[in-house]
């Protein structure tokens, strides 16, 4: 029997909102809003209400995929990564930097967020670079 | 602030001077759950700085000297009952203040908690008409701006002069405050007293999905109805409303027809409520096949 109440920020978007996870015996079961957070003051909006369920849902992919003869199929990171930059490096090389665009995340630290603008201007040489969470 | 983490840190100063009944608190706590009366108590503890719930079991015993009143609000007994539906035996002790037990009772009657299986120690509430002396301010009321005043509804009005105004303003102003609305089911999530495992408002045939604001006024006006007889007027869900929608208003008023109509004053005992048609018993007899 173990029940911990852990404080967090809601990684959804970009407005920080404090939320409280509720864990039973080590399985994220609810999400509550932080009453005394200066951001969102006990309130939430719907996607950060259900912020556990893309932790603990079925669907949430535990492994890298890759797409043979039009069929997702379970690969190694080593075969996910090699084959990401190939493609990138045809597509570049065949069609120049600006086809290539790069979508940050909300749901990766600042400093990956700064590796990966970094990709984008050094690797790849583009400007192209956007994030989910510019509402 | 630091003023105020001194009052969230000391809640219990009581009117007649006598010195914080904290520690005593916490003494009843370690007593209960060392006696194996309880198997987990649900109080508050300040972590990085806010007063969070925290559980409390024999495995952090010694945490119990940082237990706190807290406060910040929230819905203990709803933990409580989710804790309760995994594990039925489990013995929970909770810290309440008037609208948690008021919730309690609700929830004994749907048969939601086993008042055998909780034991409460009392805090000081919330100010209210009922009450006078409280040490919470947390539901200290915002001022309603210009604008909120000129075409909806003031969130601090009473149900009399939310009449005041007739029929087509009423129904204006209400629309107007449903129309703000953006669906985050917070009213529904953070309120003690809703457990249903299907809720209608997720109901794509009872009303429209995949727009914003959700169908209106049918979405409120179906969370109202289903407050009758359930609402213990805590004011979570006004709380817990990102655009301040005046709900706990609207479920007083239904609550007043509840009282009304068959003298059940919500909350206030664990007696039966007239909405609830099963009995303890089958009181049928089998037909034969």
């Amino acid at each position: 029997m173990d029940y911990k109440i852990i404080p967090s920020v809601c990684s959804y978007c970009g407005t920080g909102c404090g939320v409280l996870f509720q864990v039973m015996d080590g399985k994220l079961t609810d999400t509550l809003p932080m009453k005394t957070h200066p951001v969102n003051e006990g309130k939430l909006c719907i996607k950060g209400w259900n912020l556990h369920e893309h932790v603990v849902s079925d669907k949430r992919l535990t492994t890298p995929l890759i797409k043979k003869n039009g069929e997702f199929q379970d690969a190694t990171w080593d075969e996910a990564i090699q084959t990401a930059a190939e493609k990138l490096k045809g597509i570049v090389s065949a069609h120049g930097p600006d086809s290539v665009g790069v979508l940050a995340s909300a749901k990766i630290t600042n400093e990956e967020n700064y590796l990966t603008q970094k990709f984008a201007r050094a690797v790849i040489g583009t400007n192209n670079v956007d994030h989910c969470a510019r509402l | 602030m630091e003023e105020q983490m001194k009052k969230w840190l000391e809640p219990f100063s009581t009117t007649d001077g006598k010195p914080s009944t904290l520690a005593t608190m916490q003494e009843q706590v370690k007593e209960w759950i060392d006696q194996d009366k309880i198997d987990v108590f649900l109080g508050y503890k300040m972590v990085q700085g806010h007063p969070l719930p925290h559980f409390f079991t024999k495995n952090n015993l010694d945490e119990v000297d940082e237990l706190i009143g807290g406060q910040a609000r929230y819905s203990l007994e709803k933990i409580a009952t989710k804790i309760a539906a995994e594990k039925p035996a489990i013995k929970i002790g909770l810290m309440v203040r008037d609208c948690n037990q008021r919730a309690l009772n609700v929830l004994y009657v749907w048969n939601q908690l086993n008042p055998e299986n909780v034991e409460t120690i009392n805090l000081n509430c919330c100010p209210s008409k009922l009450k006078k002396h409280a040490d919470c301010s947390y539901l200290e009321p915002e001022k309603a701006a210009v604008y909120k005043k000129e075409v909806g509804i003031d969130n601090n009005m009473d149900v009399e002069d939310a009449e005041v105004f007739d029929m087509e303003q009423r129904f204006k102003r209400w629309m107007y405050e449903f129309s703000k609305c953006i669906k985050c089911y917070g009213c529904r999530d953070i309120c003690p007293v809703c457990f249903c495992k299907e809720c209608s408002l997720e109901h794509p045939e009872l009303i429209a999905t995949g727009t914003l604001p959700p169908e209106n006024p049918i979405f409120h006006l179906v969370r109202a109805v289903h407050m009758g007889g359930r609402c213990i007027d805590c004011g979570l869900c006004e709380d817990a409303c990102p655009v301040d929608i005046p709900l706990r208003l609207l479920y007083r008023k239904v609550n007043a027809t509840v009282e009304d109509e068959f003298g059940y004053e919500t909350g206030t005992h664990a007696d039966q409520s007239p909405f609830n048609l099963l009995g303890d018993e089958v009181t049928l007899e089998p037909k034969p096949l």
